[in-house]
């Protein structure tokens, strides 16, 4: 293979490979630099990735199901590394930047700091080497924005990488991706392998005096190395811990250089911006968030999956337009957005716009896309307890905030949920909250009371129905719900007492049948079972002979 | 410095700091656990937390940089309010006593209190893990009382440098744990305690005095093992040493100790000491006629011992001449006793036979360096060469096991800056874990091996030809020589590939500067004065001499070794190395001892001819001209190679006087034991490897009738004079001293190195390095700056030579011997330390797996190697820090276990040092 030197010779590789391969893209015609490039293509879509609804817009899924992943000639037949020929052979650095700060692109993996700010700090260090990460560890439950890309469009990460290295000035790139991703990781290891093979990464890259590699390293599984000094700490060999920050990595990063960390999602962005122009990127959005975002829409909505929607997007487009509304037709209750550290968003939010600071106003963040959708049924101090458990499981243990915090908190949940709340509970929670919250030592430890924190603000009478009532409104947590057989309805089938486990259901055939409360382990196969819709579920915990409530 | 506020009060801090070490030093206190200034900031426990103005949250204060104008509060309702919660949230996995005293403090439950904590209450009710779960005799761990704050790792990591302690498991399950969760000991912990006293908590305690009361006093004292010379307080109470606890103030070694300094104090209480003067029954008959078999021991008074032996010498010396008699004085006795050994041997006997153990460590190092350089000591401080060196080079230093301190010293300095280390040893020792470059020569090939290195050097151009032109003299004569040390002859030699040696050729020439160590296994062969001299010789090449973070730096072995050569425990040199051969020390001795003109005895005369040698003396002991010794601390059945021999000399000598604290193997051999004291129970100095003067003090009395070992030698000097009928008046020719600190007025009048030494002056705290010129005179922490002590540094030619005994068909193996880090010499005291014998609990023999098949042995079978000389027995340790062919074994465990059974008197000639590094052995399996 022949290495390219040049943004003409590239230009040219891209015309003899659409020549070559006419009758493979013939469905779609070269699209041309320009913004209906990016009106969304619906072509081998799959459940992940479905057809775009409503206002979905594909900047950074854009080649997604379009192109063969493995394949650079398909990259490049979607004008891919143009951005970066053109930027090495036009644009100093800090005219990079320069483009990059215009755009109003911030970082996508969650906090939103402006990636300009964070190159330049970079890059006005006067320490060397500088590293660039690619900050692949997504690891929230549910989410997969960031697999999509990697699987689908790694060149589109490599390309933002090297263009990012250009600008901070940097000749060593690390990717740090996780490990139950390995897909992502055969696809990432071949594209770099083939991005090296074209003279695109390596020595003099693209025929130009820069030179810039990149390594693949994996996560072992530790939901915490997404947080940067953590991962940084993690491609060192050390174990996977946070450290206290300042300084940030652009001023003491890997190996103690200075050293810019960025999201998948944001390197995606970058070739585009470049290509297409920051004023194009700045208009989509609002005043402080622009772009498009992805979210992995999951919950009880019609349509989930991946989408990626323009930032400033309202709630209930999302959850109305692009998810086509809630299952069944049921009630909405609330919008859970950002990850395990995220938070609760009501019903009664739903035309909150979604941009990073309405977000954060509302008592959840950003995140790096997870947004789970959540009917009437849910319970949500199941929900707090859920979140909990996985924030205790994942916190690294180093500061005690995070590691008692979390743990005391989801001891005194799941009293609650098994109807052993006290009073005062509440008040213990919100305490151990707010001292989790402001001392914990990450990002991680300092959103993971953000679950409790905003249900208990926007759903405080399903915690004290729990705690003061022993009932669960939703009627999820099984310690504080009864099943009742309705004796009109019940034809005495006598299928509900074979399925019992614990022969709670006695009754004799063709008569209404009769459920022991005493013997009945609330594990509802008789609800599922029934066909007659004979069993009922009640709130609140069935009351035993000599016990007082 | 810039400005602060810190809770509305201004204060000018320096920069770069971390605010809660800024405000430690001006005296706000900030609450912290997991938080220690020797440390590197964790910012884990979060009770540092302060509020800064400008800042949305609180943040950990001991990660925090001050900055310019920075306004920061430090106790707010809120913070008030969050430390007690945190405190809180520590009690849910805490479950322990609740004392705050158990041996030592505990902070945690202090700070509880300080809170108003209710820790009973919050505290968890069972305990998660197993009380006291490893069974390492030192640390006790208990896990429950852990509040994970993970001090111990990063004690273990950067002041120990060993990394034995990690974190394993995550969030709340999170748990300290050795290696990879298996015993202390299995995880390779040295057992320093460094842990131990970096935990806030009861989670770590030293098991030795575990649930302890307080001492009742502390005392500031010296070590008494090896030549490092490490400080701290003997706690005592109750009239015993209780435990030892680090005192910050030590010059040496701060806050650090090793095992055996922390730990191995058990021998001073133990009941083997010797607490009353013992004679041989026939010393107590008419005619006092020595049977064959010596007959049984009798306890006596003092004065009964004191006549007997003042007698006894006067006898020998009247019959034979004083130089019938020799003395055997003592590297851990102080520097006071040891003048007193030589005045006793010179003014009052009349004799220069008296020597010590230094003759079996650095007796080359001393004629070596001496005859390059003009004088034998090491040349440069710890503190110096660990701050300044940017390369050092060990060889033949087992620094970590055998100066732990000086080791862990060097780990740090290549872990905090990166020196590059180069070992060269035949063992792959712990140490060389630690190297850029490690060289595994075979033994005895010292001198092929630096001389390559230095035909590298020289075919490259790397040396400092100013400094040899300026400083040096017989540059050319020695550049000659090392012609024929090609890369290829020294490979064949030393078994090194040609690549590493251009590799440490190079790292050497320019990472400068440099300084060399070295030990035992440089000094201990045929050709240990060869040895040192190469190495002076590549010192001056490369101009390391003179300068910062350089020199020559041989560890002297025993606490005092250095301090006993400095006082004229030598048979050549009077005190500070005046020699006897020169008629001027001669007439100034003379004069000051009053033995030329008042004295009148023309026995007593003394003579410029110097004496004999340990290892000359012994064997002349065994042919009867040596008739009488007189042997203060030492042990030669245990420590003189070949010892069969030295057990027929010793059983044919007709006197031997042995002033001990316990009754070693050499005192089956004696006729009077006279009861002498540790370092816990008298005043003194020693002289650490450093040249550093210390002082040692008085802590408990002495056991029993056990006398501080100087009132001993007086009262024996005083005996014999008495009945000799001679009376000494001059100043110092006198044997009146009242004290400790008034021999050292003598030593620093007739010691021109240690002029301005004075007692007064170390209880000051000054840090005196000899020479120490005057009163005024600030002492010489780095010799041979400008120029050399004999002015020229001289270039040696030196040529390799074969050890005196080699393997061949008979003896296959090659044996090569140490000590090891849980014992001392021959034992002695560690083996009456009971933590240390339970961890090191009998002799061990190393060798190489591919050995080990051979000759079909498995781990911890007992083996027996046998030599031309006698036979040792031992379990076998299998492991590939011997190369194959190569066996090593200690000398620290009696009788048939000893390896000096096996070891050669193949002697040094000019240094008279036995070749203990190398002789040929066969195996053969029990």
């Amino acid at each position: 293979m022949t290495k390219i030197t040049s943004l003409n010779q590239l230009l040219n590789l891209q015309d003899q490979i659409i020549e070559q391969k006419r009758d493979d893209i013939s469905t779609q015609s070269f699209r041309g630099w320009g913004q209906d490039k990016f009106a969304p293509q619906a072509l081998k879509e799959d459940q992940e990735l479905d057809a775009p609804r409503g206002k979905e817009i594909r900047v950074v899924l854009r080649n997604c199901t379009l192109i063969d992943p493995e394949s650079l000639d398909d990259y490049i037949t979607q004008d891919g590394y143009q951005a970066l020929a053109t930027v090495l052979e036009q644009q100093t650095p800090e005219e990079v930047i320069e483009i990059i700060g215009k755009s109003g692109l911030r970082g996508r993996g969650g906090a939103g700091f402006p990636t300009a700010k964070k190159w330049e700090l970079t890059r006005n260090n006067p320490e060397n080497p500088k590293y660039i990460i690619c900050n692949a560890d997504e690891g929230d439950p549910g989410a997969f924005m960031n697999r999509r890309v990697l699987e689908g469009d790694p060149h589109s990460v490599l390309e933002g990488m090297a263009i990012a290295a250009y600008a901070i000035g940097a000749e060593q790139g690390y990717v740090y991706c996780r490990a139950e991703y390995p897909i992502a990781v055969r696809t990432l290891m071949n594209a770099i392998q083939q991005a090296q093979d074209y003279g695109i990464l390596g020595k003099n890259i693209l025929g130009s005096d820069f030179s810039f590699n990149i390594e693949l390293r994996m996560g072992a599984g530790a939901f915490v190395c997404g947080e940067e000094t953590a991962l940084i700490a993690s491609i060192e060999g050390k174990r996977g811990e946070p450290r206290p920050r300042p300084p940030f990595p652009a001023v003491s990063g890997l190996w103690g250089k200075p050293t810019s960390i960025n999201n998948v999602e944001t390197f995606a962005n970058i070739p585009q911006i470049i290509l297409t122009g920051p004023e194009w990127f700045a208009s989509m959005g609002t005043e402080k968030s622009k772009g498009t975002k992805t979210f992995a829409l999951a919950g009880d909505v019609n349509h989930t999956g991946l989408i990626e929607v323009p930032l400033g997007i309202t709630l209930r487009e999302i959850v109305y337009d692009v998810g086509e509304g809630i299952k069944k037709n049921k009630g909405l209750k609330a919008i859970q957005t950002g990850g395990p550290m995220g938070g609760c968003i009501p019903a009664s939010m739903i035309d909150l716009p979604v941009d990073y600071e309405s977000l954060a106003a509302a008592g959840s963040m950003m995140g790096s896309g997870g947004m789970i959708v959540m009917d009437e049924d849910t319970c949500m101090v199941d929900i707090a307890r859920f979140f909990m458990e996985f924030n205790k499981e994942e916190s690294c243990g180093k500061c005690t905030p995070c590691r008692v915090g979390t743990y005391s908190m989801l001891e005194i949940l799941n009293r609650i949920c098994k109807g052993e709340g006290i009073d005062g509970d509440i008040e213990e929670l919100e305490r151990l909250s707010k001292v989790t919250r402001i001392h914990s030592l990450c990002g991680l430890g300092q959103g993971a009371p953000n679950p409790v924190i905003s249900t208990i603000k926007h759903f405080r009478e399903e915690y004290e129905a729990h705690i003061y009532e022993k009932r669960c409104p939703a009627k999820v947590c099984s310690a504080l719900i009864r099943y009742e057989i309705m004796i009109d309805k019940c034809t005495g089938c006598t299928f509900c007492a074979k399925n019992c486990p614990t022969g709670a259901i006695t009754g004799e055939r063709r008569k209404p049948h009769e459920i022991d409360q005493v013997t009945c382990i609330q594990c509802g196969i008789c609800f599922q079972t029934c066909n007659f819709n004979a069993i009922e579920i009640l709130p609140g915990k069935a009351q035993l002979v000599g016990e007082h409530s | 410095m810039i400005q602060i506020t810190i809770n509305g009060q201004q204060y000018e801090v320096p920069e770069g700091k971390t605010l809660l070490s800024v405000a430690h030093d001006i005296g706000v206190n900030i609450p912290s656990l997991c938080d220690h200034p020797d440390l590197t900031p964790h910012g884990g426990c979060r009770l540092c937390d302060v509020e800064v103005k400008g800042l949305r949250n609180p943040v950990a204060a001991c990660t925090l940089p001050v900055s310019a104008n920075m306004e920061v509060f430090t106790e707010t309702e809120d913070l008030e309010v969050a430390r007690k919660t945190i405190l809180e949230l520590l009690l849910v996995n805490y479950n322990g006593p609740l004392a705050i005293e158990n041996g030592k403090t505990n902070y945690f439950l202090k700070l509880c209190r300080q809170y108003h904590v209710n820790v009973q209450q919050k505290m968890r009710i069972e305990p998660k893990y197993l009380v006291d779960s490893d069974p390492n005799p030192f640390i006790r761990v208990d896990l429950n009382e852990c509040i994970l704050c993970t001090r111990c790792i990063r004690a273990c990591a950067e002041i120990q440098g060993r990394f034995v302690w990690g974190l394993a498991n995550r969030g709340i399950e999170n748990q300290i744990i050795a290696g990879s969760g298996v015993p202390l000991l299995q995880a390779r912990c040295e057992s320093c305690g460094a842990c131990v006293d970096y935990c806030p908590t009861g989670a770590l305690s030293h098991k030795p005095s575990y649930g302890a009361l307080n001492a009742e006093k502390k005392v500031q004292t010296t070590c008494s093992y090896c030549g490092v010379g490490c400080n701290f307080d003997l706690n005592v109470k109750d009239d015993e040493v209780v435990k030892i606890t680090p005192n910050p103030n030590a010059l040496v070694n701060g806050k650090h100790l090793c095992v055996k300094g922390r730990y191995g104090y058990k021998f001073i209480n133990h009941p083997d000491r010797l607490k009353r003067p013992k004679v041989r029954q026939y010393l107590l008959e008419q005619g006092q006629q020595k049977p064959i078999e010596i007959g049984p021991w009798v306890e006596v008074d003092w004065e009964t011992a004191l006549t007997i032996v003042a007698k006894k010498l006067i006898q020998i010396k009247k019959e034979s001449g004083p130089d019938s008699i020799g003395l055997l004085t003592s590297a851990k006795c102080t520097n006071e006793e040891n003048y007193l050994m030589n005045k006793l041997s010179r003014q009052v006997i009349g004799t220069h036979n008296i020597d010590h153990c230094a003759r079996l460590c650095h007796s080359s190092t001393v004629a070596g360096l001496a005859m390059s350089y003009g004088s034998g000591a090491m040349s440069n401080t710890v503190e110096d060469i660990v701050e300044h060196a940017e390369s050092i080079f060990i060889i033949g230093s087992n620094t970590t096991e055998q100066h732990p301190i000086i080791g862990s010293k060097i780990r740090q300095a290549v872990l905090r800056r990166n020196v590059k280390l180069i070992v060269a040893d035949p063992r792959k020792i712990d140490i060389a874990d630690f190297s850029s470059i490690y060289l595994r020569q075979k033994p005895g090939t010292d001198v092929a091996l630096i001389n390559g290195l230095m035909h590298i050097i020289l075919k490259n151009n790397w040396q400092d030809q100013t400094f040899i032109d300026e400083r040096c003299e017989n540059f050319e004569e020695f550049r000659a020589t090392l012609e024929d040390y090609t890369p290829k002859m020294v490979s064949s030699l030393t078994g090194i590939s040609e690549q590493d040696l251009l590799k440490t050729a190079e790292t050497m020439a320019t990472q400068k500067p440099m300084a060399v160590f070295w030990a035992m296994g440089i000094t201990q062969h045929s050709t240990g004065v060869l040895n040192v001299l190469t190495l002076a010789n590549l010192q001056m090449l490369l101009g390391n001499m003179g300068i910062k973070g350089g020199g020559v730096n041989p560890l002297r072995g025993q606490n005092n070794v250095q301090g006993a050569c400095d006082m004229g425990g030598l048979p050549n040199v009077f005190p500070g190395y005046q020699s006897v051969t020169n008629p001027d020390f001669i007439d100034k001795f003379s004069i000051a001892w009053q033995t030329k003109y008042s004295d009148g005895l023309p026995d007593n005369v003394l003579t410029t001819k110097p004496g004999l040698t340990s290892t000359e003396m012994v064997p002349m002991a065994g042919e009867g001209k040596v008739r009488a010794l007189y042997i203060m601390g030492e042990n030669p059945i245990a420590t003189d190679p070949d010892v069969n021999h030295t057990r027929k000399c010793l059983q044919a000598c007709e006197f031997i006087v042995l002033q001990e604290i316990f009754p070693s193997e050499t005192s089956e051999f004696a006729d009077v034991l006279l009861p002498g004291v540790s370092f816990a129970e008298k005043d003194g100095t020693f002289t650490n490897t450093e040249r550093r003067v210390q002082l040692i003090r008085q802590a408990i009395t002495p056991k029993g009738a056990a006398k501080p070992d100087w009132e001993i030698i007086s009262a024996i000097a005083n005996k014999i004079l008495q009945l000799e009928k001679r009376v000494f008046v001059g100043k110092h020719a006198r044997w009146d001293y009242q004290n400790a600190s008034q021999i050292m007025q003598e030593v620093a009048a007739l010691t021109p190195s240690y002029a301005g030494i004075t007692h007064e002056r170390l209880v000051n705290g000054e840090s005196l390095h000899w020479p120490v010129k005057d009163l005024q005179h600030p002492g010489t922490p780095i010799l041979h700056i400008g120029s050399f002590t004999r002015g020229k540094g001289k270039f040696h030619p030196t040529e390799h030579i074969d050890p005196k005994e080699m393997p061949d068909d008979e003896f296959p193996l090659l044996l090569t011997t140490g000590r090891v880090l849980y014992h001392w010499h021959a034992g002695e005291m560690t083996r009456r330390a009971s933590e240390l014998l339970e961890v090191y609990p009998a002799a061990y023999i190393e060798i190489h797996p591919e050995d080990a098949i051979k000759y079909n042995i498995k781990p911890n079978q007992q083996i027996t190697l046998n030599s031309r000389r006698g036979t040792t027995k031992g379990k076998a340790l299998v492991t590939d820090r011997v190369s194959p062919g190569l066996v090593f074994a200690n000398f620290h465990f009696p009788g048939e276990q000893n390896t000096n059974n096996l070891t050669l008197a193949a002697l040094d000639p000019i240094a008279k040092i036995p070749e203990y590094k190398v002789c040929a052995v066969n195996l053969s399996s029990d």
